[in-house]
């Protein structure tokens, strides 16, 4: 019974509040007029509560900061460097994230051809081999990469009649060889 | 090499567009203006210069970050004072958590003794010199539970609704209106005992 009364005279405590702090409906506050003025009760709780309210309104402290401009400030921007990279920063999109595991693994599959290459020394050597032919001599080249040497083969496929001197000497197929380093 | 602007000439939406832009130097000036307004903030709701202190940098910090969603509907010092009172309801729930179930919390939640009493008390600031009044509510927040403050100062000082302040503190409009009451009642008594202390 005095539960019940409790709680009806908290909620009634409650709704008058609700009423001078102008947050009851228009409804809700009609029906509670009556009370105010005729409840000696309501009305002193509501002579007080305002004159709280009107006591604090615009009663704030003020107060400074109790550091410098530049100290304050100081503080602050160190945290904004560690923690943002600024107000703009846009979101990477989604190529570039790629990108971001991408090129690393690039890199290493790079380092990893030229390891694998440096370790083989057994690999047979590569030859880039070039022919040309000319009228009455025919060229072969030969470059040896590993061996860092270039062997030119050079052929004479000239008729015989077409050598003035007589006495030079006729070439025979595969006489000339000049070796370049 | 062209002169920097003067950047106190400039209104605080020209700063923040600035700023917007990664101008630090406009970011740091909207702070030079504001920084006491968003720190007083933070100790009327903490009452602790040190931890106001580190709320108040926290909220700037904050501020930097989030300049992105500032589109101007609220004035700038508004939009950062919103990010300081969460910053500082934030803690408290933190200090909640950690805290035990203790006496201040048990009457914290259901109110202390002066939610029992008449209210017959006159006016408590009739005849106080306005210096004077602000210094005794400084006083009386001061023995407030940091529940009954935020929702005090949250209303009162920054005329925020029941239903913005219950959404804040993450708790019902219900309890909002009891702490609000509580906090009155209470602040109504300590004034009161602040002006017999004074007379006497």
């Amino acid at each position: 019974m005095n539960d019940n009364l409790d709680v009806n005279l908290e909620k009634l405590e409650l709704e008058l509040q609700a009423w001078l702090d102008g947050e009851l409906s228009a409804a809700k506050a009609r029906r509670l007029d009556p009370k105010i003025v005729g409840d000696e009760g309501a009305s002193r709780l509501i002579t007080e509560l305002q004159a709280i309210k009107s006591a604090l309104a615009g009663n704030e402290t003020a107060r400074t900061v109790p550091e410098t401009r530049a100290f304050y400030w100081s503080k602050i921007e160190r945290q904004i460097q560690r923690q943002t990279p600024g107000p703009r920063a846009v979101q990477a999109p989604r190529q570039a994230v790629w990108r971001r595991w991408l090129e690393p693994l690039a890199g290493f599959a790079a380092l990893a051809c030229l390891l694998l290459l440096a370790v083989k020394p057994h690999a047979p050597p590569t030859f880039d081999e070039i022919s040309s032919t000319g009228q009455g001599m025919e060229a072969v080249t030969f470059h040896d990469q590993s061996g860092g040497m270039t062997v030119v083969w050079l052929t004479d496929t000239a008729p015989a009649q077409l050598i003035e001197s007589p006495d030079a000497k006729t070439p025979e197929p595969g006489d000339s060889e000049v070796e370049v380093e | 090499m062209p002169s920097q602007p003067d950047k106190s000439a400039l209104s605080d939406a020209d700063l923040a567009r600035a700023a917007q832009n990664g101008d630090m130097g406009a970011f740091e000036e909207l702070v030079a203006r504001h920084r006491d307004q968003i720190y007083a903030r933070a100790y009327s709701m903490v009452r602790n210069e040190e931890e106001a202190l580190d709320l108040s940098q926290e909220a700037w910090v904050k501020g930097w970050q989030r300049l992105a969603q500032f589109q101007g509907e609220a004035s700038f010092a508004t939009w950062m004072t919103r990010i300081v009172i969460n910053l500082c309801v934030d803690q408290l729930r933190k200090q909640k958590r950690q805290r035990a179930e203790s006496f201040e919390v048990l009457e914290g939640e259901s109110g202390g003794v002066e939610r029992l009493m008449p209210a017959t008390m006159p006016n408590p600031a009739a005849g106080l010199e306005r210096t004077e009044l602000r210094r005794r509510i400084d006083r009386a927040l001061d023995q407030l539970s940091a529940e009954h403050r935020m929702v005090l100062v949250l209303h009162e000082f920054e005329g925020l609704e029941y239903k913005e302040i219950a959404g804040r503190m993450g708790c019902s409009i219900g309890t909002v209106m009891s702490r609000l009451f509580y906090a009155r009642r209470r602040m109504a008594s300590l004034l009161a005992g602040l002006k017999r202390e004074n007379e006497e």
